[in-house]
């Protein structure tokens, strides 16, 4: 703001120039001041800038380059061979079924986990005894290591010791052990219940944060009116959380699609690929089988779906913003 | 619709409402604590009555000593160490970064600042698993395999998105009439951030702090695949060492995991209310 007047040109944007600053052009005293000021912020970014790209750009760029080499075991790159990675990974008859999977955990853990949180969320906002320590108590399994819970759950539903089985019979409502896991279609099911467990909380704090900062008068006026419950949430309360609900589901769209150790924990994709997602697909394909000119190809493949679902989500929500 | 006539009826509705939303509130947070209560259950039974075919809830006998035997079982003070300098590097990273970068998209106008911003929220996008080949690659150049000082990095880079993200919505809700007094009283930028704004923004600094040392130390991934030496693993991944091939110590693997997330669980449930704030200015303010 305060440099708002000043706009000197010929700085790339892109690069950080702190060498200019201990070099600046003697011409007169205003104008190396001009030239400090404009190459400042770039001075500030530039740490930032300089991590993320040397950590997080050149892998991307990296594993883009690799999805279209020949790449050998050892991570060698042989040569430019066009989309050969892609067709092979498209072929392999196991693809199919792990993007399926993928669409079904993501979609199945999202949508769960934000009509959840969303309900949870709603009955956390109410006054009661004891919010504090429920609100408290709803954020443990946010904050516990993904690897942990998922080895927790995959005690509990264990057939022959866990102790879901040891608490129904107790309790007397099975009177033998119940097999959680018959299929692996039930045992991804538990998986994505226990994806949905983790996602939950976040879902309900972005909510509960949107509802706090809802005026209070908007909801007398519409009593005096005559509303109904249901008309005050979806006329009030819904439109009114609609941004925190759109940044929760966006990440969570991100962070489920990448979600790697609560599947790695209970099954490693397991039995033949019937429990695997595109990134333990990917990780044994880098990893185990040493081919990772597939791997790469795909993660871009991954890529290019989570940049189109979240692109589509978001388009979809703002247009629909323009209603109100 | 006259309020007075139609009283009565809504207080008993309410009284019902009201039983209804304790017996919900209890409900979430018993299947909420059932697995910390299965895991501590479990991490005091012993071998023989984990697998015993008659299964108790509770404990028989409390076996204490199994929080002590994981220390001498397994290297569980390197791993807690390790957890340490990871998060506690990663956070110090993070921040020396992530502060003047935040505060230059917070309080300056320069050309590719949208660039900037648009990169951080792609970046989110390529979660660290996505792109281990190439991070595998990187790391092999910088000779960073199977280092402590790699994990920092990477966490460090990709906690970033976050760490702006926050501290520009925190920034951006100071007026930044102080500064500028104090630029007009002789400081030079770096000083009036320093003295004037840090402190007033401190509360939002020490949530994205936690936060960033909560990432930390949670992550898994990045350090299953980076670290192959046992002496350098973080917790996240040491303890596995009780999940083996043929036989799981469940107990063991239960006791260790309860080191594992106590200290986290805590600092999250101070962070909480302000962390869920601070995404959601963060988030209307981009």
């Amino acid at each position: 703001m305060i440099l708002g007047g000043v706009s000197v040109n010929k700085v790339a944007p892109s690069k950080p120039a702190p060498a200019k600053k201990a070099n600046p052009p003697r011409k007169s005293g205003s104008s190396v001041k001009r030239v400090l000021r404009t190459v400042e912020p770039y001075v500030w970014i530039a740490p930032s800038v300089i991590l993320m790209a040397v950590f997080i750009l050149i892998p991307i760029l990296s594993v883009f380059q690799m999805s279209l080499s020949d790449v050998s075991k050892a991570g060698k790159i042989k040569g430019f061979n066009g989309i050969a990675n892609f067709t092979k990974v498209l072929k392999a008859p196991a693809f199919s079924l792990v993007l399926q999977n993928t669409l079904v955990w993501t979609v199945a853990v999202v949508v769960l986990s934000t009509v959840l949180g969303f309900v949870l969320a709603l009955i956390l906002n109410n006054q009661f005894r004891g919010r504090k320590v429920a609100r408290a108590i709803v954020v443990f399994p946010w904050a516990t290591t993904l690897v942990v819970q998922a080895s927790v759950w995959n005690f509990i539903i264990n057939k022959d010791y866990g102790t879901l089985n040891t608490l129904l019979l107790k309790l007397g409502i099975v009177s033998q052990p119940v097999n959680w896991t018959p299929t692996p279609e039930a045992y991804f099911a538990w998986e994505i219940a226990c994806g949905i467990f983790v996602t939950v909380p976040f879902v309900t704090f972005c909510v509960l944060s949107g509802l706090q900062s809802i005026d209070t008068t908007y909801y007398e006026a519409a009593t005096v009116d005559g509303a109904n419950y249901w008309q005050k949430l979806f006329k009030i309360t819904l439109p009114l959380v609609k941004s925190s609900l759109t940044v929760s589901t966006v990440l969570n769209i991100i962070y489920v699609f990448n979600s790697f150790p609560i599947i790695w924990t209970m099954t490693k994709g397991d039995p033949a690929n019937h429990t695997d997602t595109l990134v333990t697909y990917l990780y044994k394909l880098a990893f185990y089988n040493g081919r990772q000119g597939e791997a790469a190809a795909v993660s871009v493949i991954g890529f290019i779906l989570l940049l189109i679902c979240a692109s589509v989500y978001m388009i979809y929500t703002l247009r629909k913003g323009d209603d109100y | 619709m006259n309020p007075t006539v139609v009283k009565k009826p809504v207080s008993v509705k309410k009284v019902i409402l009201r039983v209804l939303l304790y017996f919900i509130v209890l409900d979430v947070c018993v299947i909420t604590l059932y697995p910390y209560f299965a895991m501590f259950c479990t991490a005091l039974k012993s071998r023989a009555e984990i697998f015993s075919p008659n299964g108790t809830v509770l404990p028989i006998t409390a076996l204490w000593s199994n929080f002590i035997d994981i220390w001498s079982r397994a290297p569980m003070a390197k791993y807690l160490v390790n957890s340490i300098l990871i998060a506690g590097g990663s956070t110090i990273i993070a921040m020396l970064c992530g502060i003047p970068a935040a505060y230059a998209l917070a309080r300056m106008r320069f050309k590719g600042q949208t660039a900037f911003l648009g990169f951080i929220i792609v970046s989110q996008m390529f979660a660290p698993v996505v792109l281990l080949i190439g991070i595998y690659k990187v790391m092999l150049t910088l000779g960073l395999t199977d280092s402590i000082l790699g994990l920092i990095f990477i966490n460090a880079a990709f906690n970033q998105a976050f760490t702006i993200w926050l501290l520009r919505g925190t920034f951006m809700g100071i007026s930044a009439e102080m500064e500028q007094a104090a630029t007009i009283d002789g400081c030079n930028r770096l000083q009036s951030m320093l003295r004037v704004l840090l402190p007033v923004a401190a509360p939002g600094i020490v949530t994205t702090l936690i936060f960033i040392f909560i990432n930390a130390w949670n992550e898994y991934t990045v350090a299953l695949c980076l670290i192959s030496t046992d002496e350098f693993k973080p917790l996240t991944v040491g303890i596995n060492i009780f999940n083996g091939y043929n036989m799981i110590e469940w107990q063991y693997l239960f006791a260790a995991s309860i080191f594992a997330i106590i200290p986290v669980v805590i600092l999250f449930m101070g962070i909480e209310k302000n962390l869920v704030s601070g995404l959601a200015s963060g988030g209307v303010k981009g």
